[in-house]
């Protein structure tokens, strides 16, 4: 037999209102939102590449540790974000000992050893170069020897991480 | 008795929705604050070894000079390639002439020949020398800083058919050529 419809039910079926069915879409953002709430790290914001550099890329694995900072841009030498000497005075200049850093990181030294006495932080003579990626060998390795010879002989190159 | 109307006919209608709103509005909010603060370049960290002072005898009291091999593994980055050299020979390339690596026709470092010989020398080593773990990377005043830290990549470990396997990963930096 075909198929009569009701005369009575016939206004019934529509309710007049419109729902938004938005399950999927929080299954979605759930998923989002944990991902991101696992890749989120606490530790990774604390060591910030100065933004007037590109670091170079490498393969190594092992993650930043907090530490006196050098940077080595394109133009300027500076430590904790205060300019020390500009790059263009190191490629001139002869011999490895830069002179104006040394003076500097041996204030650092003092006050980290002040620091020791007082309230019994060790010094670890630690510090992290973070060099443009086209810094030539010869200012990267006089800045490696000022650090060596200023109380600073552990030595850390800051690289970005990339896949091999 | 008055006429009391029927529990069952007040009973509210059963509200099927759930109410998502609030969720929505967490969730509209903790999206956008995770993906600005997410990283997604991630830093790394390469240590540097000072190279052993020379002449300082405090750790070698009582072993004598002989039992100690040292290999003194050393890679020098010039402008034409990669020059091997140990405590025993300096690598020659195939001419016999030349840096032990080339560059590649596109002039290029080979890094993965680097690596490769590097492999083979740890093989012959091992067992031999007692410091087969460290290199010293050296290089011409103008090399670039990324040439440097890919240089130490090359040098630090090798993957062989998915395997990685370590080579080099104590490196130090020296200043002799300049």
């Amino acid at each position: 037999m075909a198929f009569i419809p009701s005369r009575i039910k016939r206004h019934v079926t529509d309710t007049g209102e419109a729902k938004l069915n938005l399950t999927s879409m929080m299954d979605m953002f759930t998923v989002i939102l944990l991902f991101l709430l696992k890749v989120y790290s606490t530790e990774g914001q604390l060591i910030q590449p100065s933004k007037s550099l590109t670091l170079p890329n490498s393969t190594i694995e092992k993650t930043p540790k907090v530490a006196l900072d050098i940077t080595a841009s394109k133009d300027w030498i500076a430590v904790n974000n205060k300019p020390i000497v500009k790059v263009k005075d190191i490629m001139k200049m002869n011999g490895l000992i830069i002179a104006p850093l040394r003076k500097e990181l041996l204030n650092y030294a003092t006050e980290a050893q002040r620091m020791k006495e007082l309230y019994g932080h060790p010094f670890s003579g630690m510090v992290t170069i973070q060099g443009d990626k086209h810094l030539p060998y010869k200012v990267l390795v006089r800045i490696m020897a000022t650090c060596g010879k200023s109380q600073y002989p552990n030595m850390r190159l800051l690289v970005y991480q990339q896949e091999s | 008795m008055a006429f009391r109307p029927s529990k069952r006919s007040r009973r509210p209608p059963e509200s099927t929705e759930l109410k998502l709103t609030p969720v929505m509005n967490l969730m509209v909010v903790l999206i956008p604050l995770l993906l600005t603060s997410a990283q997604f370049i991630r830093l790394g960290m390469i240590e540097i070894n000072l190279p052993p002072a020379v002449g300082a005898g405090g750790t070698s009291i009582g072993v004598p000079k002989e039992v100690e091999k040292k290999l003194d593994l050393s890679v020098t980055i010039t402008d034409t390639g990669f020059y091997l050299a140990s405590s025993l020979a300096v690598a020659l390339g195939e001419k016999g002439e030349g840096p032990t690596i080339p560059k590649t026709p596109d002039g290029k470092y080979n890094y993965a020949e680097l690596s490769r010989q590097l492999y083979e020398i740890k093989q012959k080593a091992l067992g031999i020398f007692t410091d087969t773990n460290k290199i010293v990377i050296l290089a011409a005043p103008d090399i670039d800083y990324q040439t440097v830290v890919s240089t130490m990549d090359a040098t630090r470990s090798i993957k062989i058919n998915g395997k990685i396997y370590s080579l080099f990963p104590v490196v130090s930096l020296g200043a002799t050529v300049i």
